[in-house]
């Protein structure tokens, strides 16, 4: 039986590994977190549905136990090439193929230190209040229930300072989404939007984005937030510019939430060298052909699902992971 | 014996249109300098300046001692030739007189003598010595060739490129003492006598050449090697060879104080033509050694400038860090010319620009200490909140000037040549702090500590770095720091080491708490952490390539955290490092005894 090793348990690896299963193929995902599910099991519910996103995990996880796939938790790939993957600690797993499918890295808010995220007081990421979410708590650090929430859009994307150019696409929805679960949480509190531009790109979204404005009475403001600053009572004063009506504009606001980017994995430079595959400028692997090539690497016998080539949402992850399924075998002749 | 053949033409003719070209240079720049600068030169003419400066002459023009200190082979190479050259002609001077007795000789009768001093006894001793100081000249010869066609071998990666005034020159220049060679050894030949170069070549060509085409041979290479000190003279005036003389009024004028400024002046012709081209400031350049820009470093910069071919791309492609002219051996002032090229370029008159700053005061608190945080602390808050909990501690009453937003110092204006609109800033700040009373203004920022110090007029108000503030906070027993295990390494802001020449207090105040660890650059040459705001022209990808390059030079060192004392090195350092980046203020901070809400 052919034999492919999937780099990576998060929700592209674990379908890739279901599909494969299904067509007699051998998956092995090798995952280097504790248990399976990637950057899912920090999510709380997914746009534009609001459905839990632990629905989505556990079906995955509940498939992948039952096909009976192996996987390998704790492990980190060290280096790889078609025919063999290398962990950390030098042990060698042979294959016919591999499937790269570790994702991306959240972007470190601490480098935009002009919004003191880990300085300040009620200065969050989307990833916190997702957390908080899932904790069902959220709060102000002093426990008061916040008057006044500022979101702030492509923190570490489309940023040129960070060199961080490109767009992360979901953390536009994320933002309505989140403004949106606040304000259900905190029905008297002003919410506040900052943005570039709002791309809603996905079925269901703009309903959504409209929705939050007239329903919800979500305030959005076209101008990003140039600094922020403690206030003498534990808040947050925030400078930026209304570009629409041009006037620069203070406000003083109880939480700051800063909608963190998605960013290329550190070790995609090493994987690259050591398996000579091409990179976008930004970092994201570049697949061998954008259009009918997808999921296909520069190299044969290498294959990429998810996020590790760009910015996706989680529908697009597993359509990914099915056409990599669909491609590998065909490249096995199974 | 008589002084004049037909082949002394063109070296005359050549020396007489450079000595006028010389006068007539020179004699405009002067002419045009600013009455200021002509004050300074009538005031330092009579003082010691002028022994000074001699002194500098011997040892620099002729010696070149500090192009020897940075790379000893390209140092005796440009001695040999200058000194070598200076000597030759100042023993043969003696060596006529010594033949001939005080009488006056013609200046060709000095330069050919060998060639009309043929009927007298020679003297052993002066056969030698010439011999002597034309193989040393000679040596430089074969090392100015080595070093065009193996610059590495020399010590450089890179050796310059040059307009076509310069390649005949060179070119001429290579000929002129293998000409004098070949020329003296036929007249040895003929005549006999000379030295242990000359005279044994010359025994060579007599054993070869039959008389008659000896005397052919010999008339030939007289016209070659006049020729070619004719063409030098013709063409040095618009070659780089024009630094030979001009780098001696050049150090004239520097001993009496003059400088180069914002705006261009006569004086920056005395600085510009100064430049020999000796490209020892490429190396350095990082611009050059990690993104491969190779059009844009100051040799080049000076060219196009000298011959009005300057673009605005070369003069903005600059991170102005000064690790060049910390190297160059002419001690020309880099920054500065190419500040006041971008001044002519760029600036505008501001009269009506920020009228809006008129009354506006967002300072807050009161004391004798002001703290100016400046733009780019402001977005590095973590400093902010660190200098917060040190004036605390300190027990200084602390007039905070821009807390809650501020007017920028002006200085990235007047880098980027918006000189006049940088006065305006200089100005509402001035009258800010005069307002406010402070005796003290600290900065955490060396780029606003710099344009205080330089461009601002706060007499009666002490401008110190936060750095030598906490070093004296120190001192005095007023900060209390617990001593650390961690290993620090520490990045000199360009700013503040080459710019304002502080190296020791922050390194002071690391030690105080912690382990000081030296990257391989420190110090004067200091790499520059590549997001300097001095430089418009290359993108965050290249910036961050340079700061990738630093931080890995740092890491290096094996130390756990990187220190600097700038806040524009903090986030661009941050950007390209594995290992964590904090400023001064913030490793004491976390090291302060005292505990504060």
């Amino acid at each position: 039986m052919k034999r492919v090793i999937i780099i990576g348990g998060g929700i592209a690896g674990m379908q890739s590994a279901l599909k494969l299963k299904h067509r007699g193929i051998e998956p092995l995902i090798i995952e280097k977190e504790t248990e399976l599910g990637g950057k899912l099991r920090g999510w709380y519910v997914l746009f534009p549905s609001f459905t839990p996103a632990s629905d989505v995990l556990n079906e995955l996880r509940n498939q992948v136990q039952k096909a009976g796939i192996a996987t390998r938790l704790n492990s980190t790939v060290e280096s790889f090439d078609r025919d063999h993957v290398i962990l950390k600690g030098g042990e060698r797993l042979d294959c016919d193929a591999v499937i790269l499918a570790s994702g991306f890295t959240l972007f470190d808010a601490r480098i935009k230190e002009e919004y003191g995220y880990g300085l300040y007081d009620n200065v969050y990421t989307s990833a916190d209040i997702e957390r908080m979410l899932n904790e069902g708590r959220v709060t102000m650090k002093n426990g008061e229930r916040p008057k006044r929430i500022a979101f702030l859009h492509c923190v570490g994307s489309r940023d040129e300072k960070v060199c961080q150019k490109h767009c992360s696409k979901v953390c536009c929805i994320t933002g309505v989404k989140q403004a949106v679960e606040l304000k259900q949480f905190f029905p008297e509190a002003d919410v506040f939007n900052f943005y570039m531009d709002i791309r809603m790109f996905g079925p269901g979204y703009e309903e959504m984005y409209r929705e939050a404005q007239i329903r919800h009475n979500i305030h959005f403001v076209r101008g990003r937030i140039s600094e922020a600053s403690p206030t003498i009572d534990g808040r947050i004063q925030i400078k930026a510019e209304d570009t629409l009506t041009g006037r620069p504009l203070h406000m003083s606001v109880d939480m700051l939430i800063l909608l963190i980017g998605m960013r290329a994995n550190d070790d995609n430079a090493s994987f690259a060298r050591s398996a000579g595959l091409e990179r976008a400028e930004n970092g994201f692997f570049a697949p061998r052909d954008q259009f009918l090539g997808n999921v296909e690497s520069n190299r044969e016998g290498i294959f990429y699902a998810g996020t590790i080539t760009a910015p996706k949402n989680i529908g697009e992850s597993l359509n990914d992971a099915a056409a990599v399924a669909d491609t590998v075998a065909q490249y096995l002749g199974a | 014996m008589t002084f004049y053949a037909p082949f002394c033409l063109p070296f005359l003719l050549g020396a007489t249109f450079m000595f006028a070209a010389l006068v007539w240079k020179w004699g405009r720049w002067l002419k045009r300098l600013p009455r200021k600068d002509k004050l300074l030169i009538r005031k330092g003419i009579f003082s010691s300046a002028t022994l000074r400066a001699i002194r500098e002459v011997l040892l620099e023009s002729l010696i070149h001692r500090k192009i020897c200190r940075v790379n000893p082979l390209l140092g005796y190479m440009h001695m040999s030739l200058a000194f070598g050259w200076f000597l030759l002609i100042v023993v043969g001077w003696i060596e006529t007189v010594f033949y001939m007795g005080f009488k006056w000789v013609p200046v060709q009768g000095h330069v050919f003598f060998k060639y009309f001093a043929t009927g007298i006894e020679h003297n052993a001793g002066f056969e030698f010595l010439m011999d002597f100081l034309l193989l040393m000249v000679l040596s430089g010869v074969a090392l100015a060739w080595a070093k065009r066609f193996m610059s590495r071998r020399m010590g450089m990666r890179r050796t310059t490129r040059h307009v076509p005034g310069d390649r005949l020159a060179l070119s001429v220049l290579w000929f002129i003492f293998p000409a004098r060679l070949v020329a003296e050894s036929l007249i040895c030949a003929l005549y006999g006598g000379g030295g242990f170069l000359t005279g044994s070549l010359g025994g060579v060509f007599a054993m070869v050449f039959p008389r008659d085409v000896l005397i052919y041979l010999n008339e030939s290479s007289w016209w070659i090697y006049s020729w070619c000190l004719g063409l030098f003279f013709v063409a040095l005036p618009f070659s780089r060879y024009m630094h030979i003389f001009t780098e001696i009024p050049l150090i004239f004028l520097r001993a009496y104080r003059l400088k180069s400024t914002e705006k261009v002046s006569s004086y920056d012709h005395f600085q510009i033509e100064a430049c020999s081209r000796c490209g020892i400031c490429i190396d350095p350049c990082q611009l050059q050694s990690v993104l491969g820009v190779n059009d844009v470093q100051s040799v080049y910069f000076l060219r196009d400038r000298r011959y009005h071919m300057l673009t605005r791309e070369v003069a903005d492609n600059c991170l102005m860090c000064g690790r060049c002219a910390e190297r160059c051996p002419v001690g020309i002032d880099l920054n500065t010319l190419r500040l006041n090229s971008r001044d002519k370029i760029r600036n505008m008159p501001a009269d009506r620009r920020y009228s809006y700053l008129n009354g506006i005061d967002r300072s807050s608190g009161t004391g004798k200490v002001g703290y100016f945080a400046g733009c780019m602390t402001l977005l590095t808050p973590r400093i902010l909140d660190a200098m917060n909990r040190i004036f605390t501690a300190s027990g200084d009453e602390v007039w905070w000037a821009d807390k809650e937003g501020g007017v920028c110092c002006g200085r990235p204006l007047k880098l980027s040549g918006e000189t006049d609109a940088a006065r305006k800033m200089m100005e509402y700040n001035t009258d800010l702090f005069r307002k406010h009373g402070i005796t003290t203004l600290v900065t955490s920022c060396p780029i606003c500590l710099k344009v205080f110090r330089e461009d601002y007029r706060l007499e009666g108000i002490e401008v110190i770095h936060h750095s030598e503030y906490i070093l004296r906070l120190i001192r005095t027993g007023k900060l209390r720091l617990e001593h650390g295990s961690t290993p620090f390494t520490y990045h000199d802001p360009c700013e503040l080491g080459r710019g304002s020449g502080i190296y020791d207090e922050p390194r002071e105040v690391i030690s105080a708490v912690g382990t000081l660890l030296e990257p391989r650059d420190t110090r004067e040459h200091a790499l520059c952490c590549g997001s300097s705001v001095a430089n418009t022209a290359i993108s965050d990808a290249q910036q961050l390539k340079i700061a990738r390059s630093v931080t890995s030079e740092l890491e290096d060192t094996g130390a756990e955290v990187i220190v600097t004392a700038c806040p524009l090195c903090k986030k661009a350092l941050s950007r390209g490092a594995t290992h964590e980046v904090k400023d001064l203020a913030e490793i004491v901070a976390e090291a302060m005894k005292q505990k504060f809400s």
